[in-house]
């Protein structure tokens, strides 16, 4: 077992250095949604509600996260592209521990990424300060989970050029799906059933309540955060379960 | 004394077979050169003898352990450079080696060790604080070999070690390849006849999922009567019809 921590933990600190040295990695996931939310916040604020720091923080550092899936997904296409992964397999490194390998390595950029967009929030407004912000940045963590499962997953399935468009499709769902950008009461009932089913509106849901504040702990943060674990936890399933197929089809 | 043996080895994909009833041995220290066109089967071979991919049928046994029944005892006695350069590309070199070493159960100590190893053996000291995507083809190449070589493994696999690299480059890799050859077993696959040539103690030569011949050069050329590899080759694989 402690063999084990330490595999996984040596190849989360590769997996982190091969994430942080990628400029493209830190413009995507930390430099265009701080530049969206200090430029949403600014423009728009004062037109609509959706705008409000309370409503945009929380949106934008789970926005942010979508597009873990496209670099974790990257990382893992390009590992097996170039054979790397392949030494690996030879190693004593068991599935589990790859899986675990990649996510370890992406939860501090998702802790970075939650702290600063609030912390931003905060300064934007500084009514936005509360004790919820904790639990936003707790359940942020949770919430990062799935958009890392989703990554290995199309990791695992896609090839180097074709995860660009499937991970595109997570990032788009994310910022269309989740109610976001627009009130979504005035959406016809079977789009917001659609977007009630799907993880991404509730993942947002879930730490937008979770830092402004909410009536109903069910309905308002419970519900959610069982839909966005079952998703998590089926897609995690789904992505140990085609790793350990590539892996057996290299 | 035999190191790997294959017992009518097979590998089918679907309806397509790889491997086809492959009876083998490698002898400890020699390097084994494994010939074939594209689509023989040497790389498949490569990845059943790496427990990377499990035979359809009979088994493969290295240093006497099967591949099939006992994987964990036969990794950690061998190690594999594929074709494609396997390393870590925003990692410095000396970082691929920790970390490769590191991932393999060694201590700090004994990481600063093997780095000086490998170092003094490839040179790498030179470009040790490069990150590998700054490399050049043959150094990446090298340093791809070196990962390998982090365990001490017994046997030795490489696939194509020399594929894509300018002809210095090459000459280089074939310097290090020899300088290994007699510490530890080398199976070797290559499309280069002069690489075999140059290179091998014994020569496999291998045609859809068959092996058509095993032993030294000396061997081929009196079984083909001709003067070296390529010509031997050619004729072997293509039962004379295209002989010069």
């Amino acid at each position: 077992m402690r063999d084990s921590i330490k595999r996984m933990l040596t190849l989360a600190r590769r997996n982190l250095k091969e994430i942080l040295r990628d400029p493209l990695n830190l413009c995507f996931m930390i430099g265009l949604p701080l530049l969206m939310e200090i430029l949403f916040y600014s423009i728009f604020h004062k037109l609509t509600a959706q705008f409000e720091i309370r409503y945009l923080a929380p949106g934008i550092a789970v926005f942010a996260q979508s597009f873990t899936t496209l670099f974790a997904g990257l990382l893992i296409a390009l590992d097996r592209g170039t054979s790397f992964l392949t030494r690996l397999y030879v190693s004593r490194a068991r599935p589990y521990e790859f899986i675990f390998g990649y996510t370890l390595a992406l939860l501090p950029v998702t802790l970075l990424q939650s702290v600063l967009f609030f912390v931003v929030g905060g300064l934007l407004d500084a009514s936005f300060w509360s004790v919820g912000m904790l639990l936003g940045i707790l359940f942020c963590l949770v919430v990062s989970f799935l958009f890392i499962g989703f990554g290995i997953l199309l990791g695992s399935l896609c090839s180097e050029k074709s995860i660009g468009g499937a991970a595109s499709a997570i990032i788009a769902g994310q910022s269309v799906l989740s109610g976001m950008w627009f009130p979504v009461e005035g959406l016809s009932g079977g789009m917001l059933t659609v977007m009630k089913v799907l993880p991404f509106k509730n993942a947002t849901m879930l730490v937008q309540n979770a830092v402004s504040g909410y009536t109903d702990v069910w309905a308002d943060m419970g519900l959610p955060l069982v839909i966005v674990l079952c998703y998590t936890v089926v897609t995690f399933v789904a992505a140990i379960a085609v790793f350990r197929h590539k892996m057996k089809c290299v | 004394m035999d190191v790997i043996r294959t017992v009518d080895l097979r590998k089918t994909y679907r309806d397509v077979v790889a491997v086809e009833g492959l009876d083998l041995t490698v002898r400890e220290g020699e390097l084994f050169a494994l010939l074939g066109v594209n689509g023989a089967g040497k790389t498949t071979t490569i990845k059943m003898l790496t427990c990377l991919t499990k035979p359809t049928a009979g088994d493969a046994f290295v240093d006497g352990h099967s591949v099939v029944k006992e994987p964990e005892k036969v990794k950690p006695l061998i190690d594999v450079s594929m074709q494609e350069t396997a390393v870590a590309r925003h990692l410095t070199v000396a970082e691929n080696i920790a970390f490769y070493a590191a991932l393999n159960g060694q201590s700090k100590a004994e990481i600063e060790k093997t780095a000086a190893r490998l170092y003094a053996a490839f040179e790498l000291d030179k470009v040790k604080n490069k990150r590998a995507d700054k490399l050049s083809g043959g150094w990446q190449r090298k340093l791809s070999i070196a990962l390998a070589l982090i365990t001490e493994p017994r046997v030795l696999f490489l696939d194509e070690p020399t594929l894509g690299l300018d002809v210095i480059a090459r000459r280089e890799l074939w310097r290090t390849i020899r300088d290994l050859s007699g510490r530890m077993t080398i199976v070797l696959t290559t499309h280069y006849m002069e690489e075999a040539e140059a290179l091998s103690d014994r020569i496999g030569i291998m045609k859809d999922g068959k092996l058509l011949f095993v032993g030294t050069k000396e061997e081929l050329y009196a079984s083909t009567g001709k003067q070296n590899v390529e010509d031997a080759f050619i004729f072997t694989v293509s039962g004379g019809d295209l002989d010069a």
